[in-house]
């Protein structure tokens, strides 16, 4: 079992559910991101899932793409992200997860990157554009270092495929709410909500549900049927836009509180 | 050995690196293409297109003043004499009607210099599809003509405003509004790059370029060539004139690439300065920095501007099969000129980097028997060579 299977246990137990934020690492800037990071660890979100920035994303709208752009110029990268995750991992008090495209961590190596990851204590990792069937090697390799390996559920995935993907997944599965790409949506709850249903006779494995989500009614009808919800552009806009403000660390606390509180 | 394998796989190249909500579109992609490759009426059809409507076959075409200036035997397959002017439509033609085959009702692409957004929007327009061209806003800049020629053909240019505003973004785009609308749209991919199936499908509609040209050199020279050059920016035209020399090891494949404005500066030379890498589904050569983020890249053929290849292009190189060179902008120019004066062929600036290529050949050896892809005709370049000379 996953570490982060374990810890969504013990999420059952208290009786909660998981709210989780994404945030792309270097974004706006790389000390404003770390102080993020820090700050939502003190907010009691359930899990951060950290970007690693890719110059191409292409599952991404327009707020994430325009994020990933900005973090790069600000000179993020696989090695600034582990040197800041190092710093920070030890003074936070949930997982985190590093999700990203294929390249930068075949490029960094699969092995070396998954080693730096559990040697300053990433829980687990996803990766967009790795479907299962090219995924052997990155699953061998984290299994050895026991790190989750996070695999993606859409709705225009087949039965057959969604067994496989199960198998393969460790800590949760990220349910893909729409056929699309990330940015604010209108989604319908119900049809999400049955589609988890089958994934659960599949594997009674934890399932996180992310892209479009930008509203706190959305969070409430879908956390009904599942462990956790991803919220990313709608913060990453935020940020995008209020960053530049003096209060922002003061305000940026009540946004995200709205949606979970 | 069949290439690629079942899982899209040329030697280690190739592969299906797509987010999930694609793998049941490639699937079904995938399965289409397996079922209609064995339809006669489907093969007939793109015959009867190809003839009728394009202008196959295409001359293979002794450049006799040519061949006296380098001292070596060249041959131009004659592809720019093609309807808009282009290899482009080989492959258009026959995804469209892979798209007709599949039901969709809407076709999609993406386009750097516009050449196969205009191939695109033509067989959209022919077969009766509602067809969006993503382009970059820079090359939307750079390239009025062609923006103009896919609205005149009924398409919407959807500009492009991410990243670096070109043709790799562009591709990104069009991947974005696939991902979105899978279920009624056909991705209608212009080289011999992206995810399994389509280095296959595009190699394959392609390959009437090759097998004319063998057939065709055969008859006039009574043996095959010794040397198949073309130019690669994606390596469709190029894969098209080599794969079915493929087992013909005698026949030497020389592909080239854009030098821009040097080496150590930026060019588009994928496979002579790139490294291994994963862009738009698959894993081949890739112009990337050392944290694997995709550089920006320049040619001044705006065909060959961009930063990948096809994964066939890797696997050959790396088995020796191929030999991958560079020419730079300036040099291509001297291409453009060189087959303009001697042949009252004014080529694209694409096919230029070849042409000027052939001057190396004939350092190599004299009298060799070269077959050279003229991909496409340069009417739409001469707006960017005028400004060169001036």
């Amino acid at each position: 079992m996953g570490k982060l299977e374990v810890y969504f246990d013990k999420l059952r137990e208290a009786n909660k559910k998981a709210f989780i934020v994404y945030v792309p690492f270097g974004f706006p800037t790389i000390k404003l991101s770390e102080k993020i990071i820090q700050l939502l660890s003190t907010l009691k979100v359930a899990l951060i899932e950290i970007g690693l920035p890719f110059s191409d994303p292409l599952a991404d709208g327009p707020i994430i793409e325009k994020a990933t752009q900005m973090a790069l110029k600000e000179g993020a990268t696989t090695e600034t992200l582990f040197t800041s995750l190092k710093k920070l991992i030890p003074g936070l008090t949930i997982p985190v997860v590093i999700l990203s495209y294929y390249n930068p961590i075949y490029v960094f190596g699969v092995k070396k990157f998954l080693r730096r990851c559990r040697e300053i204590g990433v829980a687990g990792v996803m990766i967009v554009d790795l479907p299962v069937e090219e995924a052997t090697l990155y699953i061998k390799e984290a299994r050895k270092l026991d790190l989750d390996t996070v695999f993606f559920v859409t709705p225009t995935t087949e039965e057959k495929r969604a067994e496989k993907i199960m198998k393969a997944s460790r800590g949760f599965v990220y349910y893909v709410s729409v056929t699309g790409i990330t940015g604010p949506k209108n989604l319908s709850p119900a049809k999400i909500l049955t589609n988890i249903r089958s994934l659960k006779k599949i594997r009674n494995i934890p399932v996180c549900v992310g892209f479009g989500i930008h509203r706190k009614n959305q969070v409430r009808e879908i956390l009904k049927g599942c462990e956790g919800i991803i919220v990313g552009s709608a913060i990453v806009n935020y940020i995008a836009k209020y960053s530049k403000d003096k209060n922002f660390f003061k305000k940026l606390p009540s946004y995200i509180k709205r949606f979970y509180v | 050995m069949k290439l690629p394998d079942k899982k899209g796989y040329f030697g280690e190249f190739g592969g299906k690196f797509v987010p999930e909500t694609l793998c049941w579109c490639l699937k079904e992609l995938e399965n289409a293409y397996f079922r209609v490759k064995k339809d006669k009426r489907f093969v007939k059809e793109i015959d009867f297109y190809l003839r009728e409507y394009a202008g196959r076959p295409t001359p293979l075409y002794f450049a006799k003043r040519l061949s006296k200036y380098l001292g070596i035997k060249v041959y131009l397959k004659r592809e720019d004499l093609l309807h808009t002017g282009a290899h482009k439509i080989n492959n258009t033609l026959g995804q469209v009607l892979l798209a007709k085959y599949m039901d969709k009702r809407r076709i999609i692409a993406e386009t750097g210099a516009g050449q196969h957004g205009v191939a695109t929007a033509t067989v959209a327009t022919l077969f009766g599809f509602k067809c969006d061209i993503y382009m970059g806003e820079e090359d939307i800049k750079r390239q009025k003509m062609n923006v103009f020629r896919m609205k005149t053909l009924g398409a919407r240019v959807c500009p492009v405003r991410s990243g670096s505003k070109t043709l790799k973004d562009a591709c990104n785009e069009a991947i974005r509004d696939w991902v979105t609308n899978v279920k009624d749209t056909y991705y209608l991919l212009g080289s011999v790059v992206g995810p399994h199936p389509y280095p296959l499908i595009v190699r394959d509609f392609q390959s009437v370029i090759g097998r004319e040209a063998k057939y065709q050199i055969l008859k006039k020279e009574g043996r095959l060539p010794d040397y198949l050059v073309a130019c690669v920016g994606g390596g469709s035209n190029a894969i098209g004139l080599f794969h079915p020399f493929f087992k013909d090891k005698k026949v030497k494949f020389i592909g080239v690439e854009a030098g821009g404005l040097g080496l150590s500066s930026f060019n588009a030379a994928s496979l002579v300065k790139g490294s291994i890498g994963i862009l738009h589904g698959a894993k081949s050569f890739v112009l990337q920095d050392k944290f694997g983020q995709i550089e920006n890249t320049h040619s001044v053929a705006p065909g060959l501007d961009y930063p990948r290849v096809g994964p066939e292009h890797a696997f050959y190189k790396k088995i020796g099969r191929a030999m991958y060179a560079t020419v730079n902008d300036n040099q291509a120019l001297e291409g453009f000129k060189l087959l303009s004066e001697l042949e009252g062929i004014i080529p694209a600036l694409e096919p230029a980097h070849a042409i000027y290529y052939l001057k190396e050949i004939a350092k190599r050896k004299k009298n060799s028997l070269v077959i050279l892809c003229l991909s496409g005709r340069g009417d739409k370049d001469l707006e960017i060579v005028r400004k060169w000379g001036s």
